[in-house]
């Protein structure tokens, strides 16, 4: 177990210096920070001479280099827009992404969860066939889309939710949480939403099609025979066997919910880490691109790892060949 | 007794504002600092004109008017300009503002360090010469400094000293660049980078308070859509701008109000004037060095329609580089360009350049619809006979394309800072000369001799007649020339909830103090 524990931590160093390498190749692409940095009326001289203060006028290898050395020692530089260090932008910032991605994954894996087995066992009732041909929509559908209109209907329309922001936070250690006002709470509803709708239809697919898969099982058919209730059958017996690769997908979801909040926290202006990042790459803040990057990268490794050692935990088979 | 207490309470409720009157609004870029010399920027010096003071301020109408000086007149002949500033003006931590706070802003505000050194070019020298009495001398005589250092705020020489900001840092930032400590009318009492920043009015202003804003949030929502979800929904009072295709739907409704101007930025179009060769190869190198191949494209542009599809009617076409609110714009100078399509196609015929292909560089997210109108006007050329290719790409990109030469055409806005017509003939008109600072925006390197020795002498001319003769001159040269292509004055729209009364100026400065909440 441990031998594959420091395996998997050695691929994943690896894994984050390559993905630091491209990033970094890539960022001359992006353009040039200096003209946002500097007015119209700067000189050629201005310019230079910021570019040189900066380092952005060494190769790419020599900026990922010295960015490696701060890296390693917590420091990921100066924000060029904001001229403050940014892990401490990071930290303000991750909280409400943090929450929100936790909001949007309990909806997700839920009513994921629970609309999954409801569609698997009453598979020919119509409201198990609306609540399948409706999940198409979230499927579908962009995720801008649904923001933009679940804005227009419960916020210009009706009235009842707010169109962008967080509402009213309260600060606890460091920590910014919307959980504790109501305008918090009410802020967190539509952007969860919109985040987790295609996790959730993704789940809620999953578990159906694996469900049905499971209960066509000699050991289910065996369990009714013995004449076990349907609640012991369908939740003890048949859930418990598909969650293994229910368990996969949530946790490359909840990668994916972190990662891709930006486009969810563009739409609702949510002032959480995508944001950020989106305005970073319009300031060319590299900085900041850079430690973004580097985080969600830490993140999705992480989460894999996490993932793996849950497959040991759930399913004994893999125990015995793990170790 | 009791009475009396109750009638005082009374009176003292009558008295206080009933309602606190909250004021949001949102704008798509976030001040990225509270450091008035940092960083030159509109979203900076336009968000930070509520906070700090100049010696001068612009009003309604974009005169110059007495803000921190009460008063100014040249000294001699020409030698430079005194300053008599306001006596009793306090800044937001109370200390006493006077002429050391002036001389040490001077020294803050054209340090290597500071972005706003251009503005100081012409000082030699600034001279304290009693408490409230400050000589500002310049090299060369200099009719329109007053007019030029309007954005240059004044800092106290005390609290920077205390809290280590006495120059601005652009790369680690300091105190400054989170806090601010103005003599203005709001100060700021929170600030959260990207996220909201909060304004009150401060007691202590010296001026006659116009407003009736006690508090004010600044929220920046950078998706167009969001924004106008916001005002629609009343989350937010006032965005900036409103997306052109959406202004007809605002107008229709009763809640929201829509209002435009136009502002002070020119779009023109640029050319490659320098030999070489071409972008796109081919058969057309150099053809932009023939003028009737400029003329064919001046020509060949229909700017009604563009602004009837693209702008939908809500932009107006300019013949100069500055827009007729600028001083020193040219009355004499001739018309816009006027569409003439056989015309364009036979001065192609005669300069041999049909079918010419060429390069046409463009923003797509710097100017209003800017992708759109590059567009446009690729299928206008071709239609005269040109062939363009259009390379659109985002700002950041844009720029090092154009310092790097990588281009036969291109799209440009131009805001002159100083809103006078001496500003673009400086960065646009002028031979690129490094050492004199001079076209270091005229990628194109248009140059013409008259010019360049016309501008030091508008630049220095006292007379104003004098002068405007000069920018006569200059702006008919230009003109004659088909030195730049101007098409359109960039529109300037802004929405409100309809019980917000504001003033709009063309620097597309959104000024606090000019606000009612009704």
């Amino acid at each position: 177990m441990l031998s594959f524990i420091l395996r998997r931590v050695a691929q994943s160093i690896l894994v984050l210096l390559i993905v630091g390498a491209v990033a970094f190749s890539m960022f001359r692409f992006v353009g040039d920070p200096i003209d946002n940095m500097l007015g119209q009326e700067r000189t050629i001289e201005d310019v230079e001479r910021l570019r040189a203060q900066l380092g952005l006028d060494q190769p790419f290898p020599v900026q990922y280099f010295r960015f490696l050395q701060g890296a390693v020692q917590g420091n990921f530089g100066v924000s060029f827009r904001q001229g403050r260090e940014v892990s401490e932008i990071l930290l303000e910032r991750a909280p409400a992404t943090i929450e929100l991605a936790a909001v949007s994954a309990v909806f997700a894996v839920l009513l994921g969860i629970a609309l999954g087995v409801f569609t698997a066992i009453r598979r020919d009732g119509w409201v198990a066939n609306f609540i399948m041909s409706a999940s198409l929509i979230g499927v579908s559908l962009p995720t801008f889309l649904i923001g933009i209109l679940l804005i227009y209907l419960f916020s210009v329309e009706l009235g009842w939710l707010p169109s962008f922001g967080r509402g009213e936070t309260v600060d606890i250690g460091g920590w910014s949480t919307g959980f504790l006002t109501a305008t918090g709470l009410k802020a967190l509803i539509l952007p969860s939403i919109t985040l987790g709708l295609y996790q959730m239809t993704l789940i809620m697919r999953l578990v159906r099609s694996e469900m049905l898969e499971v209960l066509r099982q000699d050991y289910i058919r065996f369990a009714k025979a013995r004449g076990l209730s349907d609640r012991v059958i369908n939740f003890r017996h048949a859930l418990k066997n598909t969650m293994v690769p229910v368990i996969t997908i949530i946790g490359l979801q909840l990668g994916a919910i972190i990662a891709f909040a930006i486009i969810t926290e563009t739409v609702f202006q949510w002032p959480g880490l995508g944001l950020l990042f989106i305005n970073a790459i319009q300031f060319v803040d590299i900085p900041v691109m850079a430690a973004y990057l580097m985080l969600i990268s830490v993140m999705f490794v992480m989460i894999n790892l996490i993932v793996d050692l849950l497959y040991a935990f759930i399913d004994p088979r893999l125990r015995v060949t793990g170790s | 007794m009791k009475r009396l207490v109750s009638a005082m309470a009374l009176t003292s409720a009558l008295a206080a504002p009933a309602f606190a009157e909250e004021f949001k609004f949102a704008v798509t870029t976030d001040p990225q600092t509270m450091d008035p010399h940092a960083v030159n920027s509109a979203p900076v010096l336009g968000f930070l004109n509520n906070v700090y003071e100049g010696l001068v301020r612009r009003g309604k109408d974009m005169t110059i008017e007495p803000a921190l000086a009460t008063s100014w007149e040249p000294i001699g002949d020409g030698e430079g300009w005194r300053f008599n500033l306001r006596e009793g003006v306090t800044f937001q931590d109370g200390a006493e503002f006077n002429a050391d706070d002036v001389i040490f802003s001077y020294e803050r505000a054209s340090d290597e360090n500071s972005d706003t050194r251009s503005w100081f070019a012409p000082v030699s020298e600034v001279i304290k010469v009693d408490d409230f009495t400050v000589d500002i001398m310049t090299s060369a005589p200099n009719p329109i400094f007053p007019d030029s250092i309007a954005n240059w705020m004044i800092m106290d020489s005390g609290w920077a000293e205390a809290n280590g900001a006495t120059l601005p840092d652009k790369e680690a930032g300091n105190y400054a660049t989170l806090n601010a400590n103005g003599t203005g009318a709001f100060q700021i009492t929170t600030r959260e980078p990207g996220l909201r920043t909060v304004l009150e009015p401060f007691d202590g202003w010296w001026g006659e308070v116009e407003h009736n804003i006690t508090r004010a949030e600044l929220t920046p929502i950078q998706n167009p859509a969001t924004a106008l979800a916001a005002l629609l929904s009343g989350d937010v009072d006032f965005i900036n701008p409103v997306p052109i295709q959406d202004v007809a739907r605002l107008q229709g409704d009763p809640n929201v109000n829509v209002i435009q101007g136009i502002e002070a930025r020119v779009i023109m179009l640029g050319f490659d004037h320098q030999p070489g060769e071409s972008e796109a190869g081919q058969g057309g190198a150099d053809i932009f060095q023939d003028a009737r191949v400029r003329e064919a494209v001046a020509k060949a542009v229909n700017v009604p329609a563009i602004l009837q599809t693209i702008m939908r009617g809500n932009a107006e076409v300019a013949s100069q580089l500055v827009s007729p609110a600028m001083r020193g714009y040219s009355e004499v100078a001739g018309a816009p360009y006027a569409y003439d399509p056989d015309s364009a196609r036979a001065l192609l015929e005669e300069a041999g350049m049909a079918g010419a292909t060429f390069d046409l560089k463009c923003p797509n997210d710097r100017y209003l619809n800017d992708e759109a109108v590059c567009q446009a006007i690729t299928g206008m050329l071709a239609q005269v006979g040109l062939s363009p290719t259009l390379d659109a790409m985002p700002v950041q990109n844009y720029w090092p394309e154009l310092r790097a030469d990588n281009f036969d055409m291109y799209l440009l806005g131009w805001s002159p800072g100083t809103f006078d017509a001496e500003h673009p003939i400086r960065f646009l008109g002028s031979t690129p000369n490094e050492e004199k600072r001079l076209g270091s925006w005229n990628f194109g390197a248009y140059s013409n001799a008259r010019i360049d020795e016309l501008l030091p002498m508008i630049q220095s001319e006292i007379d104003d007649t004098a002068r405007q003769a000069m920018l006569d001159e200059v702006a008919t040269i230009m003109q004659d020339e088909y030195a730049y292509v101007p098409l359109y004055v960039q529109p300037l729209v802004w929405g409100t909830r309809s019980n917000i009364e504001l003033t709009q100026r063309p620097d597309n400065f959104f000024i606090l103090r000019w606000v009612t909440v009704n």
